[in-house]
């Protein structure tokens, strides 16, 4: 087996994403979303349930009494909140499952993931960007679930990506294609295909690097992902792997008028975003 | 031995000779240890932008995520421990960049320009540093002899 076809097995063989979160997404998509309906898809999860429960009564939220009701929460909770505990919940088990390659670095791809998809929502805000917000942080935080794959078939070749990476010339996924004839956004897409999810965000995870490459009507979302993925690592919530070895896409700052005290500004917006998030999901954000 | 954590727009100041004081994930942010052989303090500030003209409020509540309030408060921290102005070694690490040729992506480059600025203006040295480039640093000191070390990615440890 060629090691393309070894990988496309391993994604064949990946964990469906959730249903019920997938459904729960759907009905969070509808603005006047009714609040029985969505009890009656989360509530055959006990996880998830629990969860809800759990964040809802923890100390961040500082709550007079336990809620104890799922009704309750989902009603305190509210669309966004719901939105980022049930994909953040879904995607955490993804990335931080334990493996080789690429995996000794699990935490640093999950809290991108994380830095990503609130990078995302911080842009979106900031320039009041006509995009669904569900889509923009599946995209978002999905982009690089490629990587969660890929790294267990790149032990033997990841000493010459990194050097290939360490020389300068090249960024990390060049480096993968050069070596592999693939890069991790492919895989990712291919993985975004088999949980069947709408072609928007497939496009954007397998383009994240290209964005140009997107089909018209999916340019906007990918380049969101793109701009998202680079502000995140420039800042430093990349991954120990890779470094800050990312092609910048200068053309996307500009298209939305993104100068430098702009720029100043969102990464502030961000990083007051990201403490609330890490402390919602659980994460160590240093 | 304990670790002492310095979080990201975070700033911490020791001078109990077991502590490391360390900060991850240095991109386009920097870390700036300061040093006081004699006394044997030491403190550690991770900024990550350059001004806080861009939000008055955040300047008073969040002055270690700006190079012109955090630098201060950081010199002020280890002075009230003890640490002189005339002894302290400085060393400064990260203000990394994507790879992007129109330099668009500059926040490291401006975090570091402000330093020299302010530094320049009020006569201070820089012992060691190790700035830019597309690695990401992790960057270690150790209160006892005030040793820094530096983790940076595709490269190893290297003491600064």
């Amino acid at each position: 087996m060629s090691l393309m076809e070894e990988i496309i097995v391993a994604v064949d063989d990946m964990p469906p994403f959730p249903q019920v979160v997938q459904r729960a997404m759907q009905a969070l998509a509808d603005p006047e979303y009714e609040v029985v309906g969505l009890v009656d898809i989360l509530k055959v999860d006990q996880a998830i349930t629990a969860n809800i429960l759990k964040l809802c009564n923890s100390a961040y939220f500082g709550l007079p009494r336990k809620v104890s009701s799922l009704k309750e929460a989902v009603v305190y909770l509210g669309a966004n909140q719901l939105r980022q505990l049930l994909l953040s919940g879904a995607a955490s088990k993804i990335f931080e499952k334990p493996n080789v390659g690429y995996a000794v670095f699990a935490d640093e791809l999950w809290r991108h993931a994380l830095a990503t998809a609130v990078m995302a929502q911080v842009l979106r805000k900031f320039r009041r960007l006509k995009i669904d917000e569900n889509t923009l942080f599946t995209a978002a935080l999905l982009h690089d679930v490629g990587k969660v794959v890929l790294s267990n078939f790149v032990a033997d070749k990841y000493l010459t990506i990194e050097k290939m990476v360490e020389s300068g010339e090249n960024s990390f996924q060049e480096a993968e294609r050069e070596v592999l004839g693939f890069d991790h956004a492919d895989i990712g897409g291919k993985i975004a295909e088999k949980w069947e999810f709408p072609e928007s965000i497939i496009t954007a995870i397998a383009f994240h690097h290209e964005p140009a490459r997107a089909a018209k009507e999916f340019r906007i979302l990918t380049e969101l992902v793109a701009l998202s993925n680079n502000l995140a690592v420039m800042v430093g919530y990349g991954t120990g792997v890779d470094g800050l070895a990312c092609r910048g896409h200068g053309l996307l700052l500009e298209k939305l008028k993104i100068a430098d005290r702009d720029m100043e500004e969102l990464v502030l917006l961000f990083q007051l975003e990201m403490a609330k998030t890490c402390e919602v999901a659980g994460v160590n954000e240093d | 031995m304990s670790l002492v954590t310095v979080g990201i727009a975070d700033l911490k100041v020791s001078k109990d000779p077991e502590d490391t004081l360390v900060t991850y994930s240095l991109g386009s942010c920097i870390g700036l240890a300061v040093y006081d052989p004699v006394v044997k303090v030491g403190g550690l500030l991770h900024y990550m932008l350059p001004d806080s003209s861009i939000n008055k409020e955040k300047a008073t509540t969040h002055p270690a995520m700006f190079a012109n309030k955090g630098i201060p408060l950081l010199f002020k921290q280890c002075y009230s421990m003890g640490a002189d102005k005339k002894r302290l070694i400085i060393k400064v690490a990260g203000a990394s960049q994507i790879m992007d040729n129109a330099g668009a992506f500059n926040i490291g480059k401006r975090n570091y320009a402000i330093l020299r600025k302010m530094f320049w203006k009020n006569n201070v040295q820089i012992a060691g540093e190790d700035i830019g480039g597309n690695s990401n640093r992790t960057m270690y000191m150790e209160i006892g002899d005030g040793k820094i070390n530096l983790k940076i990615s595709k490269k190893g440890i290297i003491q600064l």
